[in-house]
């Protein structure tokens, strides 16, 4: 039996949301950024086992950098939420705990990834201290131009909320 | 008639859909998305899968502005409304399409110059931390290596006042030579350090033209004479003797592209012409140009060599002596610094011509005399002490091979009783204990700094410790830290490395 997962997408403008989307779903990555307006949702069913079947309708939102300005509309029905930062530019994850609690606030209860995402820009080691510095924790580091982690990111969240 | 008209215009943008509780489409108009009853709503796009979830909370209205819809290979923008009805749920769908894509493209511009300004912020924070790094590598290099070059520099003064051969003296004047390049590496390598770093501040002072050229015609005529290469200074008669400027760092641009010529010419002439460019109020603009008849640089290396460290492997040191290949780079950044730029003509094989054109101030008024810059002469004088008695000197220094050289070339002269320590920390301990007509202290020691130290002193209750005089001796090298140990309360600071004269004739001021 397949069931239906909402899946919000949402971060700062341009750290490659609607990319990681594309990847997951298309399995194909571009080089040019295209703002994305308002909400594109897209469909893809996952199998979390031999048996079983979720169908996750992945909701990319509009990137902001005051999250409070996210529309309360496209959060109902959210059963699990990616905040995706960039990892290459401090704006869009220096103020990350303060955007997580705005996030919570608004969907509490909701499972809720952190993915650091262009991973393939920055050396390994300069992201161990740059999450150091800025107090951060995440769930995955995902490169949308590589694939790397982002199956990963999306089977995980599928399994969860199965 | 109007209503006609709504219906023409209004219709072909908004979409009714009425559909059960299982998202049935119960009716539907075909404004544009061409739908057939009885089919599923969840089937015409990802988005209405949201209908499960709202529709048990779902009062009356709700609306989702901005939802991108692609059916049937169609694109739309539009904002979706749900009404809950009597008879199932109304959706309401209005193409927006042409109205969000305006407002895509307002995003698009803004968005991309905010990450472009942010992305070009974080180039230069690295650059700058890249720059920084650099800079602060040079400085403790330079600080390390002053220590050592001073207690060589002593030991070879000590060594040269001892009965030599004529061979051992022959290896005594390359030690010198090798000292004093040695001196000038570390000396350019600082300036190199300080102009990127900022650091180098311009001083504007009137000073003498013909006074500057006449150093440089001295300095030069010589180095000519043994190289068998003519040498001449030419400066246009139309050019006024006083100018305002920095006299200090003009001479090093001369004296650095001069250095240059000299280095890679084996025969022939060096010429230094100087000619008025023009002269506007109060500013004269000057071209200085530097001609030699040496081996010149082809045009693929007429960049390079502005470059830090760059020895040219081809043409340029065929047969020349190596350099550092800092000369001209410290020539480009301080003509940077003095709003000028330098430039070069060149042809392998007949010589090179560096130009650059500078303006400087003319002073409005005639100044008095005793305001003009003038060369410092070197003192011929060796410093002078009273014979009736020694002086007692407390020696504050760390670096066993510097406090040794420094112990044994004050006590040669007969003029001190040196007592040592070498902890900062030891110092006031020793001064409250002993009586000292002079302190000698490395700023870098261990525990407490000679700068506070000298703090401590300055702020001592009894005056016979408060007065001291204090010597600093320091391996650190930029201006703004000599000011700041003065500023603590030293008489004077040296730099490493320091000639033993030049130490003494310090310490002969203060000591009466």
């Amino acid at each position: 039996m397949q069931v239906s997962k909402k899946i919000v997408v949402l971060g700062h403008f341009g750290v490659g949301k609607t990319s990681l989307i594309r990847r997951f779903v298309e399995d194909s990555f571009s080089d040019n950024y295209k703002v994305s307006i308002g909400v594109h949702i897209t469909k893809k069913v996952v199998e979390v086992s031999p048996e079983e079947e979720v169908s996750l309708i992945l909701w990319d939102l509009e990137g902001t950098d005051d999250l409070t300005t996210i529309r309360d509309a496209y959060l109902l029905g959210t059963h699990g939420v990616v905040f995706v930062f960039d990892v290459t530019r401090p704006s869009t994850f220096q103020a990350l705990n303060a955007d997580l609690d705005i996030v919570r606030s608004k969907i509490s209860k909701t499972p809720l990834l952190v993915v650091g995402n262009k991973v393939d820009l920055v050396l390994k080691e300069d992201l161990e201290t740059l999450f150091t510095k800025n107090n951060i924790e995440t769930n995955f580091l995902t490169s949308a131009k590589t694939g790397n982690a982002v199956n990963d990111l999306f089977l995980h969240l599928a399994k969860l909320l199965h | 008639m109007l209503d006609q008209y709504q219906k023409e215009y209004a219709t072909q943008n908004v979409q009714f859909i009425l559909i059960d509780e299982k998202g049935t489409i119960l009716e539907t108009d075909q404004a544009f998305l061409k739908l057939e009853t009885n089919s599923s709503i969840f089937d015409v796009h990802a988005f209405f899968y949201t209908f499960e979830s709202i529709k048990d909370t779902l009062e009356n209205a709700l609306l989702f502005s901005c939802v991108h819809i692609h059916f049937k290979d169609e694109d739309y923008v539009t904002d979706i409304r749900f009404v809950k009805k009597k008879e199932g749920y109304l959706i309401i769908i209005t193409d927006y399409t042409s109205h969000y894509t305006e407002y895509q493209a307002i995003a698009q511009t803004r968005n991309e110059s905010i990450i472009n300004g942010e992305l070009v912020a974080i180039k230069n924070a690295e650059l700058e931390e890249r720059e920084n790094f650099k800079n602060s590598f040079i400085r403790n290099f330079s600080h390390e290596l002053r220590n050592p070059l001073t207690s060589i520099i002593s030991i070879t003064k000590i060594l040269s006042d001892t009965a030599l051969t004529n061979q051992q003296q022959d290896m005594v004047t390359f030690l010198q030579q090798s000292n004093a390049n040695l001196k000038q590496l570390l000396d350019d390598i600082l300036s190199i350090s300080m102009i990127s770093s900022g650091r180098l501040k311009l001083r504007e002072n009137i000073f003498s033209l013909s006074q500057l050229f006449d150093l440089l015609r001295f300095t030069y005529k010589t180095r000519a004479l043994d190289n068998n290469i003519e040498f001449a200074v030419n400066v246009d008669k139309k050019i006024v003797d006083l100018v305002e400027g920095d006299r200090l760092r003009l001479f090093q641009v001369l004296t650095n592209l001069l250095d240059n010529a000299f280095k890679y010419t084996q025969t022939g002439s060096i010429r230094l012409d100087i000619q008025l460019n023009q002269k506007r109020a109060n500013r004269l603009n000057l071209r200085f140009e530097i001609v030699d008849t040496g081996v010149g640089i082809s045009v693929e290396n007429q960049t390079a060599i502005f470059e830090s460290f760059s020895q040219l492997s081809g043409e340029q040191n065929s047969d020349a002596p190596r350099g550092t290949g800092l000369g001209l780079s410290i020539v480009k950044g301080l003509l940077n610094l003095m709003d000028s730029e330098i430039k070069v003509i060149s042809n392998v094989g007949e010589g090179s011509s560096f130009y650059f054109d500078l303006t400087l101030k003319q002073p409005l008024a005639t100044t008095s005399k005793t305001s003009i810059i003038t060369p410092r002469k070197k003192k011929d004088k060796k410093a002078k002490f009273r014979t009736d008695k020694k002086f007692r000197i407390l020696l504050a220094e760390d670096d066993i091979n510097v406090q040794t050289v420094l112990f044994k070339s004050l006590l040669d002269t007969n003029y001190f009783y040196i007592d040592l320590v070498s902890d900062g920390a030891l110092v006031m301990e020793k001064l409250i204990n002993e009586e000292y007509d002079l302190l000698l202290i490395d700023i870098n020691l261990p525990n407490v700094t000679g700068d506070q130290v000298a703090r401590l002193i300055r702020d001592f209750p009894f005056k016979n410790i408060k007065s001291i005089p204090i010597i600093g001796i320091t391996a650190y090298s930029y201006e703004d830290d000599f000011k700041a140990f003065k500023k603590s309360g030293m008489n004077a600071v040296l730099s490493k490395p320091f000639e033993h004269e030049e130490l003494l004739s310090t310490m002969a001021k203060y000591l009466k």
